[in-house]
């Protein structure tokens, strides 16, 4: 109940409507950009856009955050490497640490950029469900097909994946629970002591895994699923305009940050 | 079943281990109790407000549709969720009292499919674990679970060295129930125990929880099953979307007729068989046994 890690809000905003492909290929080009040019100016345009982006996809503060918090201590680590480790005239020195100017400006740098990235991935996860992302990527890896890589299963493998993802993390608090209330402590105790606590919670966690894997595949036989057969959608992937306007805007977004 | 004769001899009162359940009951009671579960947009109330109480060594049906907070409520009770407000207390004593904590240990809950939480190699293993986080010295183990495996019908010279997983779908069922009881529990909180058992173990599984209650221990019983509520329980709690419906003892007048048919309940079958008998409902017995003694 408490496991909410689907990062997917869901929503009717422009960006929710746009084909996930189309989607995914623009964030890709931008992340991309973000990486081909060290300058303020473009690191400006891009923030600017991922910003829009991110009005438009009306997705609350709240659930940005969210996504963002588990990487403040990345943005964190960045910014204070740069500070300690970049070249420079130091202004301030202390013990090791030497504050020069470009090394603040490099940290400065470094972490919106990475702030940026974030924000613009997260634009993507929050306003694409899982398995129309999934969808999206099998498609566009078709390519690989000829290479006799299996994109099709491939994709139906992350999907279920995901799909069981909260399942799993509901099933992981339950036996959790019943094992706390037959005198379980998973908090006390060093390393060793807490990795041996996780026995009684992985043991029953793995053999209903298997169990659900083994009906998952039977009832997918029943229903005449076959591996490598070529299967039709029931929402089928469809471009419009919107997608072409998507693509044309960030493809101007880019070059204006190239040329900025 | 081989463990019947085994059992007499286990319970209190009888010539059995110090370690049988329950030697005497806890008493329960919820005061304004409320729980709510923690939601990305909001939170979802799943107790409101719900006060009752439980005398020690009485037994309690908690009864109302899915969704409606039972088990949310017995998970609140054991102290595993702490209420958002209100209290629940054990035995007189409140949360803050000292002793509090060790009140709490002596509260089993039995989860919904508990067969699904077996970790151990051996039954034995398995329901040693409570026992064993309670630090009791290993004759004391040992005996508390040889008395348990002995309540639930799994004698312990024939399946204490079993593996978990090799045992049927029932004895799995009542292993997990070893488990919980082994570490000796005053108050039994059982979630939806009845579900997918065949109709031989539910029989069986329904003995051992007359047994326990016969021998003091306080049963708190979420189930949907209305026939195995009244066959075992004094009392009825009715939750409705988290709220207290109704509590008290059963009520099949016209009023708590309808109050059972708004919360999808039914009245239980011999209740309806001595309605339709002209007899008093109120006075139905509770299982075939007595049905027979009142008409011969």
């Amino acid at each position: 109940m408490k496991a909410t890690i689907a990062q997917y809000y869901a929503g009717d905003s422009l960006l929710h409507r746009l084909d996930p492909r189309a989607k995914f290929v623009a964030v890709s080009a931008l992340a991309v950009a973000l990486f081909v040019r060290d300058s303020f100016a473009a690191l400006a345009v891009y923030a600017a856009a991922a910003a829009l982006a991110y009005v438009l996809s009306g997705v609350p503060v709240a659930w940005f955050w969210r996504a963002f918090r588990p990487l403040l201590w990345l943005v964190a680590l960045t910014f204070v490497a740069q500070i300690v480790f970049a070249p420079g005239e130091p202004f301030f020195s202390f013990w090791f640490i030497d504050l020069s100017r470009r090394g603040l400006e490099l940290a400065a740098y470094l972490s919106l950029r990475l702030v940026v990235l974030v924000l613009v991935g997260s634009v993507l996860t929050l306003t694409t469900p899982s398995m129309a992302l999934t969808d999206g990527l099998a498609w566009l890896g078709r390519p690989l097909r000829r290479l006799r890589v299996p994109t099709d299963e491939l994709a139906l493998m992350v999907t279920i994946a995901l799909r069981f993802i909260p399942t799993l993390l509901v099933e992981l608090d339950t036996i959790m629970r019943a094992q706390r209330a037959r005198g379980a402590d998973f908090r006390r105790g060093g390393l060793r002591e807490r990795m041996r606590s996780l026995v009684p919670v992985l043991v029953p966690l793995f053999v209903l895994s298997f169990r659900r894997a083994d009906e998952l595949a039977l009832a997918m036989e029943a229903r005449c699923y076959q591996p490598g057969a070529v299967r039709t959608r029931l929402h089928p992937l469809r471009a419009g305009r919107a997608d072409a306007a998507l693509l044309a805007t960030t493809a101007a977004i880019i070059v204006t940050g190239l040329l900025v | 079943m081989s463990g019947f004769q085994a059992v007499a001899g286990a319970l209190p009162g009888a010539p059995g281990g110090p370690d049988a359940p329950g030697a005497a009951g806890m008493s329960l009671a919820c005061g304004h109790v409320s729980f709510s579960y923690e939601e990305a947009r909001a939170p979802i109330p799943a107790v409101r407000d719900v006060s009752f109480e439980l005398r020690a060594g009485g037994s309690l049906a908690l009864m109302g549709a899915s969704g409606s907070g039972k088990s949310t409520l017995l998970q609140v009770v054991r102290g595993l969720d702490a209420p958002e407000s209100g209290a629940v207390l054990l035995d007189g004593a409140a949360p803050t009292d000292a002793g509090y904590a060790a009140l709490q240990r002596e509260v089993g809950l039995v989860f919904q499919a508990p067969e699904l939480q077996l970790f151990a190699s051996t039954a034995r293993d398995d329901v040693a674990f409570g026992p064993r986080r309670l630090g009791w010295p290993e004759e004391r183990v040992t005996s508390a679970v040889d008395t348990a495996l002995d309540v639930v019908g799994l004698p312990p010279a024939r399946f204490a060295e079993r593996h978990p997983y090799a045992l049927s779908g029932g004895e799995q069922r009542r292993l997990a129930l070893a488990g919980v009881l082994a570490m000796r529990p005053r108050l039994l909180l059982l979630d939806e125990p009845f579900v997918s058992l065949d109709p031989g173990t539910r029989r069986q599984l329904v003995e051992i929880l007359h047994r326990l209650k016969a021998a003091g221990v306080t049963l708190l019983l979420a189930t949907h099953d209305v026939d195995l509520a009244w066959a075992l329980c004094d009392e009825l709690l009715v939750l409705g979307e988290g709220r207290l419906v109704a509590a008290g003892p059963w009520d099949f007048s016209p009023d708590g007729g309808r109050l059972l048919a708004a919360n999808r309940l039914r009245e239980p079958f011999f209740v309806e068989l001595w309605r339709r008998l002209g007899r008093d409902p109120q006075r139905a017995p509770r299982n075939a046994a007595e049905a027979a003694e009142a008409l011969s």
